[in-house]
């Protein structure tokens, strides 16, 4: 028994002690609450002195053949296409360079904040095929959405920090969608036509850039500053590169991948 | 003190009378000062009441501490938290919504507000006129009741002087002055009693009328504020500004006190609330809102606490602890000694569930119980330990057996007594009585035609329920046909070096016993041969083994796919490729039957005694040497994934090849030695082998364990810590908790320090289980306890209820959770594999089957587990979805499992069973073609992903079969899946957006139907009709449109 009221009296002065203690630590909290780094990103950048960051995706080895689509069974849309149509996984440029590259800055902007740019991205099924095959664009920015074909086709992009939908898309429809969050890249498909594919890189700021028939690329306006840019490619991987730019510099980054 | 006594007596005995006395020089009193003994004394009481003030206060009573500290520590965060609260109140009121249906609340009050001042004056005039006349006139009336009473129990000449009396009292006349408007002077009338009860009849119905006037006026404003308080309370996240402040003005009359719960029917007193004080605070505190401090943290979980009110329930009958004590935390929480419930820790406290919830297998919030239940089922533990709810199969089938017994002695007396009531009717001495005797045969030939159905039902059971019986590990009488020799001792020595996670434990064992086990299994098994299976291909078998679901239970070395069977990476070094080919083409396959009455396996040689051919299986199943049935499957739950014998081969090749390339085995000429047989059968009895494997001559062996179902409950004493009890009691772990870690983590760890001869050796095997494992466990037989609770309060949810929790075991037992999600928040394993994780590769999963009971036909789904292929003819595929890789396999379930199951899917999506398909319209025929139009309009291309089972177009089909419809779906589920497959299947191929609604029907989204345009019915119900009604015939039709 006295065992347990010594043990009582201990207790009872180590909680004075601890609430002392407590109150005293209550007084120095102050200061950090001030130096939360939750502040940090919503920094907009000073462009005053921006650079550039540009180059070329190159493709080295032996040339895939791409399967062929058959699209007998959707009439309207195979007549859209004069000849036979062939997946549009891999496209090589005549002048060897690699076409439907996803090119982004990786790291380094994670300070600023960007504002969701006003013009609406757009995402067009025709012949059967969607269009644009790969492009970007920014978190929350608007992506209108339109069937230019007679049949009924379904969007149904399949992401993994997004949230998933499928919705039935006639040709008269219009649909206007956005993803909130970043996601590199997000796949889309048509479950009416299993070939239908599209992949859409969501990124929190504006720089990111998809090669096109010449293979190069070009991220504009950047803040002077180190980034790593990385190259996405639906069937190659991705690489990424580190560089720093310069105040009004401008720098060049090639990417190879090989086949 | 001695001499203040003998200075006292002295002076008593040497004094002289008063008279007598001299008077004093000095004062004697003043000269012999008592003084210091009373200062002293008084010292004492002094410190002694302070002491027990203090104790009063602090010491016994630290709860009073606490609750002063709550009260502080709790105003803080209620007025931290205020201003937020006061915030998002105003942001909800700020909403264009809220302030609608504030304008449009305002708006009513005042269209009314005109109406309501009149009738709320009239009301006032009403009370006015009715109070004033009714003190009149119910005395009256009651004197008028008295009077004719009277009269009416009176005779003769009083009965006249009565009735004059009542009609002078009828007369009146009666003064009432009541006021006719609200402001004047009542002027005082006179009134017979019948004018008086006719106005005051016409004030109450004018009052009544003036109620439902109100009542109508107020229904709208009613409503509209009801809304806007809907509003509010659905947006606000937490408390109102103004539950905050009652809850602070709460505060300022904060009365110290015990707080205490008080269940008279448990005999339950829980004063665990007078220090925890937050537990059941409106607003959640936690740690860090605290300060740190963990005494007053709102209770974790309010959903649990929802569903057990402490009220009703107490803390201490899930908690444990001492719920009375309340002198010291050890003492409250029944951390000290004899005290038999000591408070779970925070890791085990699911144990405390088990009380009320024995009987169910898996419980909503309780991941670390169901964990354990898994494991204890899964890694066999039922193999040598009895626990209640599992292994209830062999016991069915036992009590199955028993009434089979008891049933058929009972007609073989009633036979007795009918032949003998037949005798004393024969010789009856009148033809009365031999009349009774004789109806009474009639009665008894009845009551046996009953016993007949009886019999005839539970044998029907039993090869069914032999269906169900399963054994943890492999069959060994087949290990000679299964096994390369050389590996069967490595294998025995350390299973988990072999196979790291496999369920076949590390016993304890020397090397001339291992070599007696492994040359005892080697000998005392089948010795046929196996036909010689060619090779196959082992790339096919690769993709095979990976696309048609094995992986959902098997993994392959770094290719984790489910843990719930072997590893299979190194199966190419011990296994037999012929016995192999077999076994993936159907593991139920046995070599020989098993006979249970003669208690052996039943040769070719036996079925050739008695002239019959060698055949057996779940259609042969009766024993050749007498009227028994046979156990025609191996106890295995691995089913059969319909494979050709080509595919079976493929897999096997591919099987064959995963070995590790520098491994050699020593080779084992012991295996062969029949001296070792004796000694070998001996050890695998001792070791309790039986438990888990079939081994020839021991299908019957007991179990070697002790029986776990109260094992909580045991005293510590019996508790055999042996020589660690010193160290336990020294560390800190001298309690269940720390036996049952201690012992799972090394079970051999009790006898350490000790001299024992290796047959006395304590015999539980190392599991090699992981910390959390070991948790798991441990919660589990923490919680294993013999019930303080009354029966009562135990969870017995009945009906639904109880038909979740018998399909959750069979869910369990086969796995079935690897390749389906039951329930939202559990994820199958095999949608975590890479292979599944691209946009295409996820429509290649198996389905969910989350709301599989609101979606299928009961009977369907019986008949699609009994053969998920749907054909007799076309095994080799699935029967509902053909373009899945991965195979909905045959579980060869029993009629019993595929009840369970159906009414499990049933209960958990709360549909009620049997079910009765609604009585859909039949389609007119204006309908019908309008139907159609809709079906294959351009833009609704069901069949161009549906299949239909046609195998042509089948060929690119992405989606169930069309033609199962009818049987497969319900129809209410289809309506709700064809306008919204998006909230019913998250993530489905399946698009959305096919109607929009319109008013209160739903309409076609996707482009014009011509014939649909004056419909004015639902496009989407008359799709569903036309779907629940396709036939094959109508599919031709179509194809010819």
């Amino acid at each position: 028994m006295f065992n347990h009221k010594f043990n009582s009296f201990l207790f009872v002065f180590l909680t004075i002690f601890m609430v002392a203690c407590s109150g005293g630590g209550e007084t120095t909290e102050a200061p950090a609450t001030e130096s939360t780094p939750e502040v940090a990103s919503g920094v907009t950048p000073d462009l005053s002195e921006a650079g550039s960051i540009s180059g070329k995706v190159n493709f080295e080895g032996t040339k895939p053949r791409m399967p062929r689509i058959r699209m007998s069974a959707e009439p309207t849309c195979e007549a859209k296409h004069s000849g036979p149509t062939y997946s549009q996984e891999v496209l090589i440029n005549e002048d060897g360079t690699l076409k439907n590259v996803f090119i982004w800055v990786k790291e380094g902007l994670e300070d600023y904040q960007f504002d969701t740019p006003a013009e609406t991205a757009t995402l067009e099924q025709n012949g059967c095929l969607y269009n644009p095959h790969v492009f970007g664009v920014q978190t929350k920015q608007k992506i209108a959405i339109s069937n230019s074909d007679s049949v009924t086709h379904n969007i149904h992009p399949v992401p993994k920090n997004n949230r998933e939908w499928n919705i039935s898309q006639s040709p008269e429809q219009k649909y206007t969608r956005s993803f909130p969050r970043q996601e590199i890249m997000v796949p889309v498909k048509c479950n009416v036509h299993p070939w239908m594919k599209t992949y859409i890189g969501v990124v929190s700021h504006p720089y990111f850039s998809v090669t096109g028939a010449d293979g190069s690329f070009s991220l504009n306006n950047l803040p002077p500053g180190d980034y790593t840019v990385e190259a996405w490619h639906e069937k190659f991987g991705t690489q990424e590169q580190k560089l720093t730019v310069v105040p009004n510099g401008a720098s060049e980054i090639d990417f190879v991948f090989q086949g | 003190m001695k001499n203040l006594i003998e200075r006292l007596r002295s002076w008593w005995k040497s004094r002289t009378p008063l008279d007598q006395q001299p008077i004093p020089e000095e004062d004697p009193l003043v000269k012999s000062s008592l003084a210091t003994p009373i200062a002293i004394s008084s010292l004492l009481l002094m410190l002694s009441l302070f002491w027990a003030l203090y104790d009063e206060t602090f010491g016994l009573r630290p709860w009073i501490g606490y609750q002063k500290e709550f009260v502080g520590a709790y105003r803080k965060v209620l007025t931290r938290i205020r201003p937020d609260r006061a915030a998002e109140e105003k942001q909800v009121q700020s909403s264009a919504a809220y302030q609608e249906l504030s304008s449009q609340l305002q708006d009513a009050e005042t269209a009314i507000q005109k109406e309501m001042t009149e009738i709320r004056n009239q009301e006032k005039l009403l009370k006015l006129q009715l109070a004033t006349l009714s003190k009149v006139f119910t005395t009256t009336r009651s004197r008028i009741q008295a009077a004719t009473y009277a009269v009416e129990t009176s005779t003769g000449n009083t009965r006249i002087d009565l009735e004059e009396e009542l009609e002078e009292l009828n007369k009146g006349p009666y003064l009432a002055a009541i006021p006719e408007t609200a402001n004047e002077i009542p002027e005082t009338r006179k009134y017979t009693f019948q004018e008086m009860e006719e106005r005051f009849n016409a004030l109450k119905a004018h009052q009544s009328d003036l109620q439902s006037r109100t009542v109508k006026l107020l229904r709208e404003p009613s409503r509209l504020r009801r809304e806007r308080n809907e509003y509010s309370q659905v947006r606000l996240t937490s408390l109102t500004e103004n539950q905050v402040d009652g809850i602070l003005n709460g505060l300022d009359n904060f009365t110290t006190e015990i707080k205490q719960i008080h269940i008279a029917e448990m005999g339950l007193v829980d004063r665990c609330e007078s220090c925890h004080l937050g537990i059941r605070q409106p607003v959640v505190m936690k740690r860090e809102d605290l300060d740190g401090n963990g005494l007053f943290v709102s209770h974790p979980n309010r959903d649990l606490l929802k569903i057990h009110d402490p009220e009703s329930l107490g803390c201490s009958p899930c908690h444990n602890g001492n719920g009375v004590a309340t002198v010291n935390t050890q003492q409250a929480h029944g951390q000290y000694k004899h005290w038999l419930r000591p408070l779970y820790s925070k890791e085990n406290f699911e144990a405390g569930c088990i009380q009320c919830h024995e009987s169910d297998r898996r419980l909503a919030m309780a991941p670390t119980l169901n964990s354990a239940k898994e494991f204890y089922y899964q890694k066999g533990c039922w193999g040598c330990h009895a626990r209640e709810g599992f292994e209830v199969e062999p016991r069915l089938l036992r009590a199955t057996h028993q009434a089979i017994d008891t049933l058929t002695l009972q007609r073989v007396k009633a036979e007795t007594q009918i032949t003998r009531t037949i005798d004393q009717a024969d010789q009856a001495e009148t033809n009365e009585e031999a009349n009774r005797l004789y109806a009474s045969v009639d009665a008894i030939n009845m009551n046996i035609s009953d016993i007949d159905s009886q019999l005839q039902q539970l044998n029907r059971q039993i090869p069914e329920l032999m269906k169900e019986v399963k054994k943890a590990g492999p069959n060994l009488k087949e290990a000679s046909l299964k096994l390369k020799r050389e590996w069967i001792p490595v294998w025995i020595q350390n299973p988990q070096k072999f196979r790291p996670n496999t369920k076949m434990p590390r016993f304890r064992l020397e090397q001339n016993e291992i070599e007696a086990i492994s040359a005892f299994i080697w000998q005392s098994g089948i010795t046929n041969s196996l036909p010689k299976q060619p090779p196959g291909n082992p790339s096919r078998g690769k993709t095979l083994f990976e696309t048609r679901g094995c992986m959902a239970c098997h993994s392959m070395g770094e290719m984790n796919g489910g843990d719930f069977a072997a590893n299979l990476n190194r199966v190419g070094e011990k296994a037999n490729y012929d016995y192999l080919v077999r076994w993936i083409h159907n593991p139920r396959q046995r070599s020989l039957p098993y006979c249970p009455t003669h208690a052996r396996d039943i040769t070719p040689e036996d079925y050739a005694s008695q002239g019959l051919p060698f055949e057996f299986g779940l259609e042969k199943n009766i024993c050749p040497l007498g009227n028994h049935f046979l156990q025609v499957q191996q106890l295995v739950v691995m089913p059969s994934l319909r494979l050709t014998t080509k595919e079976a081969r493929d897999i096997a090749s591919y099987l064959m090849n995963q070995k590790h390339d520098d491994v050699k085995y020593e080779p084992a000429p012991y295996l062969d030695d029949p001296q070792l047989f004796e000694k070998g059968r001996a050890l695998v009895r001792h070791n309790g082998c039986a438990g888990c494997h079939e081994i020839a001559g021991l299908e019957n062996d007991g179990k070697i364990g002790v029986e776990l179902t109260k094992e909580g409950s045991k005293p510590i004493e019996r508790l055999d810590f042996a020589l660690l009890t010193h160290t336990a009691k020294e560390e800190g772990w001298y309690n269940h908790k720390g036996f049952f870690e201690h012992k799972l983590e090394n079970p051999a760890i009790f006898d350490q320090g000790k001299i024992k001869k290796p047959e006395e050796r304590l015999r539980m095997p190392n599991f090699d289980l992981s910390p959390e494992e070991i948790n798991a466990l441990t919660t589990f037989l923490l919680g294993s306890v013999e019930s303080i609770i009354p029966e009562n309060f135990y969870h017995q949810p009945g009906g639904a209820g109880d038909d979740i929790q018998n399909g959750w075991p069979i869910v369990m037992k086969y796995n079935c959770v690897s390749c389906h999600q039951f329930v939202p928040e559990q994820q199958a394993a095999l949608s975590q594999l890479p292979r599944y994780q691209t946009p295409d590769g996820k429509e290649q999963l198996p389905p969910s089957l989350v709301g599989e009971g609101a979606r299928v036909n009961p009977e369907w789904l019986a008949k699609f587990l009994k053969n998920p292929a749907l054909s007799q003819e076309k095994m080799n595929r699935n029967g509902v979805r053909p373009y899945l890789q991965v195979r909905m396999p045959t579980f060869n379930l029993s009629d019993g499992e595929i009840q369970k199951l159906v009414r499990f899917f049933s209960a958990l999506s709360k549909e009620s069973i049997p079910f009765t398909p609604p009585q859909l319209e039949p389609l007119s025929g204006r309908e019908l073609t309008m139907a159609r139009d809709l079906f294959t309009h351009r833009t609704a291309p069901c069949l161009r992903c549906h299949a239909t089972g046609d195998p042509i177009a089948d060929r690119d089909a992405s989606a169930p079969n069309f033609q199962l419809v009818p049987e497969r779906l319900k129809s209410n589920w289809t309506e709700r899946w064809v306008v919204h497959p998006e909230i019913i299947r998250p993530g489905t191929a399946m698009p959305s957006g096919l109607f929009r609604k319109e008013g209160d029907r739903w309409v076609f989204a996707l482009g014009d139907v011509r014939s649909l345009r004056n419909y004015k019915g639902d496009h989407a119900k008359l799709l569903v009709r036309y779907m629940l009604g396709f036939s094959p015939q109508e599919q031709r039709r179509l194809r010819g449109r």
